[in-house]
C-alpha cells in the first residue's frame, strides 16, 4: 500500500515529518518499507504560460507559441501538438534541460523559425500523464515559472507500507489516518461524501436483488446520469500515480480514488448496458460465460458469485467487472456498486482465475462494513463534481443483517500477566480510547467495543497486542522464564549426528547440504533396476523446475552432483559427506505421510592424502571410505561389522561391499561403475557410500565397559604368507584367531605386496600376531607351539609361508 | 735414557695432537701406554740404569705417563664433542617445511550455526525436538490457526504433494506435535531445528532453508520472558553488547506477535548498506502462543501461557559470516566450505 504524504494530510493533521511518521508507524507494527518519490524531474523544466499562438509560415502542422517562462521576456517556441491554446499553462523545457532518453534541449531553427525551448507531453517527461500525442496541459492555478516537479508535487514523499495480512484496515488512507490518530492524538477528518441528489428516485430505474446473502452480505447501488467520460483532473491523476494506480478515465479513476480513500472497492457499470434495469447477485449457473475487463473469457459454475442483469452475468462480484458493461467514452449513465463480498469465496475465485485485483485483495482481507454507503456517496459526489453527473435520489441498499461491532471482555490484570509487567487499568483504557475502542468498565474488567474497521480483533489477546504495541514494546522489561527445571539435552539422535560429523571431519571429510528434491534424470543415472525401492520417489505437485521435482530416496544424487560441481571448479581431491533425510512413500500417490529415514552419504575422489612431500599418496577410493566408515562405527561403539562383496547397480562390479552389522545391512561402499562416472562427466574415478543412520543410532553404544589392563607381557610374532589374489584377507585373519587356541590377542596386517618376485595371481600378506595369556607369562615354547598350529592351519587354507 | 724419554714425549705429543678420531686415539694409547707400549718398555728397561740415575729417570717417565694420560683424555673429550656436534649438524631439519598432512574436514556453516543455537538454548533448559519435513495440512496450517482460504496462507507459498500433504513451510508444526504429546504436563521448553521449504528462489530466498523453532509453555510465561530469552540469545550469538528491538508484527499462531531486529553488526547501528541504512537487521519472528493453538494442542489457555519464536538459520549465518547470496549454502563449493572452522 502506497501512501502519498500530502494526500494523507487531507484526513489528519500530521505534526510529523515523513521520516518520523515512517519510524512511528514501523514501531507500531505498520512496517514502512521505504519512503519514495514518484519521479525525479529534470532541471530547467518549468511551468510556462502560452501568451499567444501563431501559425508557422513553413508548415501547417507546426505553430509558433510565445511562452512566458515566469520572468523575463516571452520565449518563442515551435510546437507540433494540436492541443495547445493561448492562456494554457504547459511544461516548458528550457535550453539545457535533459529529458529522459534525449540529449539536452538547445535553441534551434525549426523550418526557418527560431525555437528557444520545447513544450512537453507527459510521456516526454517520463510520466503516465495526459495523452501521448498532446502537450501536458497543467491546472490553471499553478504558478508560472515554478519548477515543474514542484508544481506537480513530484517531490511528495510516498510511504510504502509492507502490511501484514491482518491489517486490512490500512488498505485505505482513512484507515491509516486512524492509525496515525492513535499514535499522535490528532483527529481524523472524513472527506465530503453527500452528493447532491436529483428528483428521480434510483428505485424507479433499477431493482437490486441479492439471492446469495451468505456470499454478499451487503449490496448498494446508485445511478448517476448525464456524465461526460473524459480524463480526470491532473491532481487526481497525479495522486493515483503516486498510489501506484494508472489513470484511465474520470469515472474509473474516481472509483479507484475512493477505494484508496476508504479501502472500499467500488465498481462502475455502463447502466445502458445493464439489461432489464435489474441487478441480481447470485451464483453463476453451470455453462455460463463472462468476458472480463481484461478480455479473457471465463467459464463459470456455481462456486462463483456473479453480478447479473436480467440476461446474464455482467461481473465477477468483487473480483473483476465484465467487458460488456465497461465504462466507455460513450457512457452517459453509470451504475455505481459498493458492496461487501465473502472473503473466502472471493479468494477462491480470484485464485482460480488468476486475477489478483486491488478489489479482491481487499475483500479477501476484510473491508470495513461501516463505510460502504459513505464511499458510494463520496464517489457519486466526485462524479457530480468532476464528470458533470446528476445523482439519482437514494441509495439502493440490500443489507439484511447489518454487522454489529464486536464486544470483547478485557481484564487488565490478565494483560499484565501475559505481558509480564504492571499496566494499570487507566493506561489500558487510555490506549484503547486512542484507538477508537469504546471502553465500558464491568467490575475488574472492561467491556470493549471494537470499531468495525478493525475486523482482525476478536479475542482478549488481540486487544492485549493493541495495548502492547501502542504502549511500546521497547518499554516491556526483559526477564527470563522461571519455573520447574527439566533435563536439557540434545537427545541421543542429535548427539550421535554431532558425533558422526565430528568423526568424519576429523577424517578429513567436508560436510555438504543439498536440496531434498532432485531431478528424475539424476535418479535414473544410478541405473537402478525396475522394482528398486529408490525408484519410488514422491513427485512434487508444483515444483519450481524439473531439476527439483521429486523427493530424494537416496542421498547419492546430492553427493554426485556436488562432486561434479567441484570438478568443474578444478577441485580434483574431494572428500565429502552429507547427513539428511530420504523420503520413502508407503504408497503412491501419497495417502499418508511418508517414512523419513536419516541417511549418511560419503564421497571420495582424487588422492589421499593430497600429494605432499611427507608421505606417499594412494587413490582416494574404496579403502579411504572404508577407513572413514570404520572410524565412524568404532566411534559409535558398533562391533561385529563385516564387509561383504556386493553387486550394486551403480558400482564397479568387483569394487563394492555391503556393510553388515550382524544380519542387518547398514549400507554400502562402492566405486562408481565407469558408465556412471562417465554419465556424470567425471574426469577420474570416484567412490561413494551410503549408510542407514537410523540403524547406526539404534545400534550405537557410547559407554564402553573397561577391561582390566593386562598384567602379563605379550609375545609378538610376524608371519608372511603367499596366497591367491582371490583369498580374502579376512579369511586369513579368522584362521589365525581360530588356530591360535585362545592365545591370539590381536592380528594386524602390516604389509601387502603383489608384483615383482611374486607369482602372477598371487599376493603376499604379512601380519603381526600378538600372543598373550591373561593369567601368566607365556613361555617361548608355548608361543612357538601356537604359531606352529597357526602355520599349519594357514597351509591347509592354501597359504604358502614365506620366511 | 732421559733423551729417549724426551724424544718419546715429543713424538707422542705430536701424534696425539694429530689424531683425527677415537680409533686413532685408542691406537696411540696402546702404542704408548699399553702393556707393550713404548713408555712401558722404557720403564721396564729402567733396571738397566745405574742406581743413581734411576730416581730421576723414573720420575721423568712417570710424569710423562701422567701427562700423556691427561692429554689423551682431553683429546678424547675434544673428539667426542666434535663428533656430537657433527652428528647434530647432520640431523638438522628445515623447520619451515609443511607439517604432516592432517587435513581436517569442515562442518557446513549452517551446521556450525545450528550447533551454536542449539548449545545456547539447551544451556537455558530447552530440549531438542524434531518433526517430519513432509507434513500434513493440519499441522502446517490448520492447527496453527491458518485456516484454508485465509490470506495468511499467502505469507508462505508451499510445495504440495496432495491437497492434504505438503513440504512444511516452517518448523512451527513441531510446536503442536510436541504439545500434543506432552499435554497436560508442564513445562514445555523445546527448540526444533530443521529444514523447511517455500516456493521462492533468488539471492535471499532458497526453496529449501533451515529454521529453529522455540517454544516455552508453562504457568506464568510472559512476553517479558520472551524478550529476555531472545536478548540473551542475541548476546550469546552476536556479542555481549548486542541490543535487540522488538517491532509489532503478525503471525496467525502468536498474539501478541513481534519481529526482532538486532543492531547491525557491520555498522553497530549507525546505518550502512547491509542494514539498508536503518541500523537494524531482522533476525526472527516471535510472539505469545495463540490461545487457539494452545487449545488444539491440549492446554487450557486460561491456565497456561507460552511464547514461541522462529528464526532462519541461513539469515543468521549470512549476518554472522558476511554472506550475501543464500545459494552459496547449497552449491557446496569446496572453496567456500573450506573457509569455515
Ligand atoms: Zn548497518
Amino acid at each position: 500500500m502506497r501512501i502519498p504524504y500530502s494526500w494523507l494530510k487531507e484526513y489528519i493533521d500530521l505534526g510529523l515529518s515523513p521520516e518520523e511518521l515512517a519510524e512511528q508507524l514501523t514501531h507500531a507494527g505498520i512496517e514502512v518499507d521505504a519512503v519514495e518519490r514518484l519521479a525525479e524531474l529534470p532541471a530547467r523544466v518549468v511551468v510556462g504560460e502560452i501568451v499567444s499562438l501563431a501559425p508557422h509560415p513553413g508548415s501547417s502542422n507546426l505553430s509558433i507559441a510565445a511562452v512566458d517562462p515566469g520572468g523575463g521576456p516571452a520565449l518563442q517556441v515551435v510546437c507540433g501538438a494540436p492541443n495547445i491554446a493561448a492562456g494554457q499553462k504547459v511544461p516548458l523545457a528550457l535550453p539545457g534541460a535533459v529529458l529522459p532518453g534525449r540529449g539536452p534541449i538547445e535553441a534551434a531553427e525549426i523550418r526557418g523559425v527560431r525555437s528557444e525551448g520545447m513544450l512537453c507531453s507527459g510521456e516526454e517527461l517520463g510520466l503516465e500523464l495526459g495523452s501521448p500525442d498532446g502537450i501536458l496541459i497543467l491546472d490553471p492555478d499553478v504558478k508560472t515559472g515554478q519548477p515543474l516537479g514542484e508544481a506537480l508535487g513530484l517531490d511528495d514523499p510516498i510511504l510504502v507500507l509492507d502490511l501484514t495480512p491482518n491489517r486490512a484496515d490500512c488498505l485505505g488512507m482513512l484507515g491509516v489516518a486512524y492509525e496515525v490518530a492513535a499514535l499522535t492524538g490528532a483527529a481524523v477528518k472524513h472527506p465530503p461524501a453527500s452528493p447532491p441528489e436529483g428528483e428521480e428516485p434510483t428505485s424507479e430505474v433499477l431493482q437490486v436483488e441479492v439471492e446469495e446473502p451468505s456470499l454478499c452480505s451487503r449490496y448498494t447501488a446508485r445511478v448517476i446520469d448525464d456524465i461526460a467520460v473524459g480524463p480526470s483532473p491532473l491532481w487526481m491523476q497525479l495522486r493515483l500515480l503516486k498510489a501506484g494506480l494508472r489513470p484511465i478515465s474520470n469515472i474509473v479513476d474516481i472509483t479507484n480514488y475512493v477505494m484508496w480513500e476508504y479501502g472500499q472497492p467500488l465498481h462502475a457499470f455502463d447502466f445502458q448496458l445493464i439489461r432489464g434495469g435489474r441487478i441480481i447477485v447470485r451464483r453463476a449457473r453451470p455453462g455460463e460465460i463472462l468476458v472480463t475487463l481484461d478480455g479473457v473469457e471465463r467459464s463459470l459454475d456455481e462456486e462463483v458469485l456473479v453480478i447479473a442483469d436480467a440476461a446474464g452475468p455482467v461481473a465477477l462480484g468483487g473480483v473483476m467487472g465484465g467487458e460488456s458493461s465497461e465504462i466507455k467514452p460513450s457512457t452517459r449513465r453509470v451504475l455505481l456498486e459498493a458492496a461487501l463480498f465473502n472473503a473466502a469465496n472471493i479468494r477462491r475465485t480470484s485464485r482460480r482465475y488468476g486475477i489478483p485485483s486491488e478489489a479482491s485483495q481487499r475483500f479477501e482481507r476484510g473491508v470495513n462494513p461501516q463505510w460502504v454507503a459513505e464511499a458510494s456517496g463520496r464517489a457519486a459526489l466526485l462524479m457530480a463534481q468532476l464528470a458533470g453527473g446528476k445523482v439519482l435520489r437514494g441509495l439502493l441498499d440490500s443489507n439484511p443483517a447489518p454487522v454489529e461491532p464486536r464486544r470483547v471482555t478485557v481484564r487488565p490484570h490478565r494483560m499484565s500477566e501475559i505481558l509480564g509487567m504492571k499496566i494499570t487499568p487507566e493506561e489500558v483504557r487510555e490506549i484503547l480510547e486512542r484507538l477508537g475502542f469504546a471502553v465500558d468498565p464491568a467490575g475488574r474488567s472492561f467491556e470493549v467495543t471494537v470499531p468495525l474497521r478493525r475486523g482482525d480483533i476478536s479475542l482478549e489477546e488481540d486487544v492485549v497486542e493493541e495495548v502492547a504495541r501502542l504502549y511500546g514494546y521497547e518499554k516491556i522489561p526483559a526477564t527470563l522464564p522461571r519455573g520447574e527445571m527439566q533435563e536439557s539435552r540434545e537427545g541421543l539422535p542429535g548427539r550421535l549426528q554431532g558425533l558422526a560429523r565430528d568423526t568424519l571431519t576429523a577424517c578429513g571429510f567436508n560436510e555438504i547440504i543439498t536440496y531434498s528434491f532432485i531431478s528424475p534424470a539424476e535418479l535414473r543415472s544410478l541405473r537402478l533396476p525396475e522394482g528398486d525401492y529408490r525408484l519410488q520417489a514422491i513427485p512434487l505437485q508444483n515444483p519450481l523446475s524439473e531439476e527439483q521435482s521429486i523427493m530424494r530416496t537416496t542421498l547419492l544424487p546430492g553427493i554426485l552432483k556436488t562432486m561434479q560441481y567441484n570438478f568443474h571448479q578444478r577441485e580434483m581431491n574431494q572428500l565429502l559427506f552429507e547427513i539428511g533425510a530420504v523420503f520413502l512413500p508407503r504408497q503412491l500417490p501419497l495417502a499418508e505421510l511418508p517414512q523419513e529415514k536419516l541417511r549418511l552419504s560419503l564421497g571420495a575422489t582424487g588422492q589421499f592424502p593430497e600429494a605432499n612431500w611427507y608421505s606417499p599418496s594412494q587413490p582416494a577410493g574404496f579403502f579411504v571410505l572404508k577407513g572413514a566408515v570404520e572410524a565412524l562405527l568404532h566411534r559409535f561403539g558398533i562391533a561385529g561389522v563385516r564387509y561383504l562383496p556386493a553387486e550394486l547397480p551403480f558400482a564397479h562390479p568387483t569394487r563394492a561391499a555391503a556393510i553388515m552389522i550382524g544380519e542387518e545391512e547398514a549400507g554400502f561402499i562402492g566405486e562408481l561403475r565407469p558408465e556412471v562416472a562417465e554419465a556424470w562427466d567425471y574426469p577420474q574415478p570416484a567412490t561413494v557410500a551410503e549408510l542407514d543412520l537410523d540403524l547406526l543410532i539404534a545400534k550405537a553404544n557410547l559407554v564402553p565397559r573397561v577391561a582390566p589392563l593386562p598384567r602379563y607381557p605379550a609375545g609378538l610374532r610376524d608371519i608372511a604368507v603367499l596366497v591367491p589374489r582371490s583369498m580374502p584377507a579376512e579369511k586369513l585373519e579368522r584362521c589365525i584367531y581360530e588356530a591360535g587356541g585362545g592365545l591370539v590377542e590381536k592380528v594386524a596386517l602390516f604389509d601387502l605386496y603383489e608384483g615383482a618376485q611374486i607369482p602372477a595371481g598371487k599376493r603376499s600378506l604379512a601380519f603381526t600376531i600378538t600372543f598373550r595369556h591373561p593369567q601368566r607369562t607365556l613361555t617361548e615354547a608355548e608361543i612357538n607351539a601356537a604359531q606352529a598350529d597357526i602355520e599349519a592351519a594357514l597351509a591347509r587354507l592354501g597359504a604358502e609361508l614365506r620366511r | 735414557m732421559l733423551d729417549q724419554i724426551a724424544q718419546l714425549e715429543e713424538e707422542a705429543l705430536r701424534e696425539i695432537e694429530a689424531a683425527q678420531d677415537m680409533e686413532a686415539l685408542k691406537e696411540l694409547r696402546v702404542r704408548y701406554l699399553g702393556k707393550k707400549g713404548a713408555l712401558t718398555a722404557l720403564l721396564r728397561r729402567m733396571g738397566d740404569l745405574p742406581p743413581e740415575q734411576r730416581p730421576a729417570a723414573g720420575q721423568k717417565a712417570n710424569s710423562l705417563r701422567k701427562k700423556l694420560e691427561e692429554l689423551l683424555r682431553r683429546k678424547e673429550e675434544e673428539l667426542r664433542a666434535a663428533a656430537a656436534a657433527a652428528r647434530i649438524e647432520e640431523e638438522r631439519i628445515d623447520v619451515t617445511l609443511p607439517g604432516a598432512p592432517f587435513k581436517l574436514g569442515r562442518k557446513h556453516p549452517l551446521t556450525l550455526v545450528l550447533e551454536e543455537i542449539t548449545a545456547i538454548f539447551t544451556g537455558l533448559g530447552f530440549q531438542v525436538a524434531r518433526g517430519p519435513e513432509i507434513e500434513s495440512e493440519y499441522y502446517n496450517f490448520e492447527a496453527l490457526n491458518i485456516p484454508a482460504d485465509h490470506p495468511a496462507r499467502d505469507m508462505q507459498d508451499s510445495f504440495y504433494f496432495t491437497p492434504q500433504i505438503l513440504l512444511r513451510t516452517h518448523t512451527s508444526p513441531v510446536q503442536v506435535r510436541t504439545m500434543e504429546k506432552k499435554a497436560p504436563h508442564l513445562p514445555v521448553r523445546i527448540i526444533a531445528p530443521g529444514k523447511v521449504y517455500r516456493r521462492d528462489d533468488d539471492a535471499t530466498h532458497s526453496p529449501m532453508f533451515h529454521q529453529v523453532e522455540g517454544l516455552a509453555v508453562d504457568r506464568g510465561v510472559t512476553f517479558a520472558d520472551l524478550k529476555g530469552t531472545l536478548l540473551l540469545f542475541a548476546r550469546e550469538m552476536f556479542g555481549p553488547d548486542q541490543r535487540i528491538r522488538l517491532r509489532p508484527s503478525f503471525f496467525p499462531f502468536t498474539e501478541p506477535s513481534a519481529e526482532v531486529d538486532i543492531a547491525c553488526i557491520i555498522c553497530r547501528g549507525e546505518g550502512c548498506r547491509v542494514c539498508g541504512h536503518s541500523g537494524w537487521l531482522e533476525i526472527l519472528g516471535c510472539g505469545m502462543v495463540h490461545p487457539r493453538v494452545l487449545e488444539v494442542s491440549g492446554y487450557d489457555p486460561e491456565d497456561v501461557t507460552g511464547f514461541a519464536f522462529g528464526m532462519g538459520v541461513e539469515r543468521i549465518a549470512m549476518i554472522k559470516y558476511g554472506i550475501d547470496d543464500i545459494r552459496l549454502f547449497f552449491a557446496n563449493d569446496l572453496r567456500f566450505l573450506k573457509q569455515f572452522r
